[in-house]
């Protein structure tokens, strides 16, 4: 994509398994000069998305397919596998809902109905999420750049930039990614000596 | 009835749906305003969706509240999916009868249910008839493009 016409042909996957919600969104987003491929649940969204990784920008679905499991289940797992940033929609506008969407890793959540000028600004979240992503590359190239520390108040292992030469911005998503990664790894002196040599 | 007249017509229609509060102007518009040349219809494609989708929506509900052990789970997960579609058309007093249903489903109150989705099935039919009646009189009045 030329840098000048960004972010006209932006890529997004829109996923709802309602199909009047998913051909207005569709819509919509092609009045904003986006380019839209839809599917009616999880399973064929990670279809296409495995099919061909480097194909989307962003990745738009909705939370109830029929229930939250799906919506949640399909966050996470884009968030993981495709290092995509995922924006949640819903007609449920129940704070609990919205806030386990920011917590498995959404970049946004959206109450539906709602306008299109809602959509005009989704590129930003593409752009943030590529800014991330470079950065998460360079902290784990060279991991001297950033040191992870526990944090005074609780026990999380907070990113802290070693020597100022390198930020790494915290995500909800790099933060899911982590916790992977640690769980993996196992205690907590492996995940230090992984950071420190 | 000359073609002004007939717009005429429709224009009054258009806001009587807004005032009866059939449909909500704010959605409503935002849906007229996804109209162009290369989807001149797109309003009247919707609404035909929509109602195709609903019929199937239905008969899963209709289904569910007939077996002898009610999932109200289930019931409450097909009429979230009808509230979500029936609000991104703007229809404001199906919504509002939907919201009726999903109080009866939380609290397991099969009866309030049965009455509940009476009234949803009605207001979905009425709006039918009126948007029928608007579609028409669009056609009539020559306001549908052809392209």
């Amino acid at each position: 994509m030329e840098e000048d016409e960004f972010p006209i042909g932006l890529k997004i996957l829109v996923v709802d398994d309602d199909e009047t919600c998913l051909f207005i969104l569709e819509r919509m987003l092609q009045s904003l000069k986006y380019q839209v491929t839809k599917c009616r649940g999880a399973e064929e969204a990670l279809c296409i998305l495995r099919e061909d990784k480097g194909k989307f920008d962003i990745v738009i679905s909705d939370v109830h397919m029929p229930t939250m499991e799906e919506g949640f289940k399909l966050l996470e797992t884009v968030g993981l596998e495709m290092k995509l940033p995922v924006i949640m929609m819903s007609s449920d506008d129940n704070h609990e809902t919205m806030k386990k969407g920011i917590i498995h890793g959404a970049c946004d959540y959206l109450v539906k109905p709602f306008q299109r000028t809602a959509l005009r600004l989704i590129w930003q979240h593409v752009v943030r999420n590529r800014r991330n992503m470079v950065a998460l590359a360079a902290a784990v190239a060279e991991p001297k750049s950033c040191v992870l520390v526990e944090d005074d108040d609780d026990d999380d292992l907070v990113a802290s930039p070693a020597k100022k030469r390198r930020r790494l911005v915290w995500t909800a998503q790099l933060h899911h990614q982590f916790v992977t990664a640690v769980n993996q790894l196992g205690h907590k002196s492996t995940y230090y000596e992984c950071f420190t040599n | 009835m000359d073609r002004n007249q007939l717009q005429r017509q429709v224009a009054l229609k258009r806001s009587s749906l807004f005032e009866q509060q059939f449909l909500d102007s704010q959605q409503f518009v935002q849906l007229e305003d996804l109209e162009d040349d290369a989807n001149p219809n797109f309003v009247e494609e919707i609404v035909t969706l929509f109602y195709k989708d609903s019929a199937r929506l239905f008969q899963k509900i209709e289904q569910t509240m007939q077996s002898r052990s009610i999932d109200f789970g289930k019931l409450d997960d097909y009429m979230h999916q009808f509230k979500g579609s029936s609000s991104s058309i703007g229809a404001i007093k199906v919504k509002n009868e939907c919201s009726q249903f999903k109080e009866f489903c939380s609290a397991g109150n099969a009866e309030g249910c049965f009455w509940a989705f009476q009234r949803v099935k009605q207001e979905h039919h009425t709006l039918r008839i009126q948007l029928e009646s608007y579609f028409q009189l669009r056609k009539q009045a020559g306001l549908v493009r052809r392209v």
